[in-house]
């Protein structure tokens, strides 16, 4: 089992240049937006991945919390590595958004519901690493930020699915093609798709490496002197 | 568990108001900064937009300045190993809880009629803009009295509380301004917007309930 999740993470390999071929060469461009709708390709798929790593963030902390015989070992480590990937992948959705938005709108940031609910998340989670550096030492640290991590988490659901409902928005169809609906042609969703998976795959590679190193580093602080 | 959560209530309020020094500098502040916007400005009127965002940001650093205080207190004198042996964690999460909302509707009830004379505010649906402030206070005391134990609980070391709590709150600071900004405009003001805080005080305080316990309790 683990011989075949390790095939499976190592696909990333592959998939990732399939994905950058399929984004720049194989997939057509959208009627309105030309050859700038190509970065759909990748700013939808990093802000899945944010959302995912959050939501595996909270999911892992409420494990930790509920695990009082310790069953599962280094629970909150792995909460914090899922939230750091998914704050370096947020960074990556705003930049890439960003651009998007200069191409669609003219200027790099409008303030537009989601440009604006993402910027709530990012400042949640750099809260919550802020929290993390000042409980450095403490033996609460593990609870207490996953306990932070929770409330985070519930929060997501206001930011990610309500306010960009409730408050009138640039964002979503409009810019895609001229009839102002999602539409897109078997390529495209095919490539969608494909990123989709790619980065999907790619945030498990890091997790599970971020995690690998966290054991290494817990290893040598138990037995410093294990590589004489 | 009731007569637990009223002695720690008793309690809270006795220390309180022997040293006053949560309410004092949270008045104080919210008074200056008023006053500042007040002198600065020279009596030219701002845009309702402008208005109801000066309110919000004075409550919400006044707020700041006191609500982690009931937390902090306890782990600077001690006193939480006490409260930990003897009463339920619930029962202090209860009572800490209820304090915080007295003390940010006494912060709410001094500096709104003070900005309000001062800054010039011409409010013309009066319920919707008490009950905008009375439903934003509730939010921001909710939201803020889970996070001021974790602050506390990491020292409560300079602004963390203001950097964890800042974020939690913004879409509280969002709704409570536009809620505040319809009750000074002509136009009819949606009801939504307190229907969206109250939800929201719900909703945060059902977790925190459930959380306090891991955030409290040492082991």
């Amino acid at each position: 089992m683990k011989h075949v999740i390790n095939i499976a993470m190592k696909s990333v390999y592959v998939l990732m240049p399939v994905t950058i071929v399929m984004a720049f060469l194989w997939a057509p461009p959208a009627e309105l937006l030309g050859d700038y709708s190509r970065i759909i390709y990748f700013h939808v798929p990093l802000a899945w991945v944010s959302v995912l790593a959050f939501v595996v963030s909270g999911i892992l902390s409420v494990i930790f919390l509920l695990d009082k015989k310790n069953r599962f070992s280094g629970l909150d480590g792995k909460s914090f590595n899922s939230a750091a990937i998914g704050l370096a992948f947020t960074v990556c959705t705003v930049m890439t958004g960003s651009i998007w938005a200069k191409l669609s709108w003219g200027s790099f940031w409008n303030w537009d519901p989601r440009e604006t609910s993402i910027v709530f998340i990012l400042l949640i989670y750099i809260a919550y690493f802020c929290l993390q550096a000042a409980l450095a030492g403490k033996s609460s640290r593990g609870k207490i930020g996953s306990s932070y991590l929770i409330v985070a988490m519930a929060t997501l659901p206001f930011f990610v699915f309500l306010i960009p409902r409730i408050v009138w928005s640039l964002h979503p169809e409009t810019i895609i093609n001229v009839n102002r609906t999602i539409y897109m042609d078997d390529q495209m969703w095919i490539t969608l798709l494909t990123a989709l998976i790619s980065f999907s795959v790619l945030y498990v590679y890091l997790f599970n490496l971020m995690n690998r190193i966290m054991v290494l580093k817990h290893r040598i602080g138990e037995h410093p002197h294990a590589a004489d | 568990m009731v007569r637990d959560i009223l002695r720690n209530l008793q309690k809270d309020f006795r220390v309180e108001f022997r040293s006053r020094f949560a309410v004092n500098i949270a008045v104080s502040f919210a008074g200056i900064v008023t006053i500042s916007i007040s002198l600065t400005a020279g009596g030219a009127p701002f845009p309702v937009k402008v208005q109801s965002i000066l309110l919000w940001v004075v409550l919400f650093f006044s707020a700041m300045n006191g609500l982690a205080h009931i937390f902090v207190r306890e782990e600077d004198q001690g006193t939480s190993l006490f409260l930990r042996i003897t009463r339920s964690a619930d029962s202090i999460y209860i009572s800490k809880f209820i304090f915080n909302q007295i003390f940010m509707m006494i912060i709410g009830t001094v500096v709104t009629p003070l900005f309000v004379f001062f800054v010039g505010v011409d409010v013309i649906h009066v319920l919707h803009f008490i009950m905008s402030v009375i439903a934003g206070g509730f939010s921001i005391a909710a939201s803020t009295t889970p996070l001021a134990a974790m602050a506390a609980k990491a020292g409560g070391k300079g602004s963390l509380f203001t950097i964890i709590s800042f974020p939690i709150l913004l879409p509280v600071l969002w709704i409570s301004i536009s809620s505040t900004a319809g009750a000074l405009n002509e136009a009819r003001p949606e009801s939504g917007t307190v229907i969206f805080l109250l939800a929201f005080s719900g909703f945060i305080t059902a977790i925190s309930i459930l959380l306090f316990r891991f955030i409290w309790l040492e082991n």
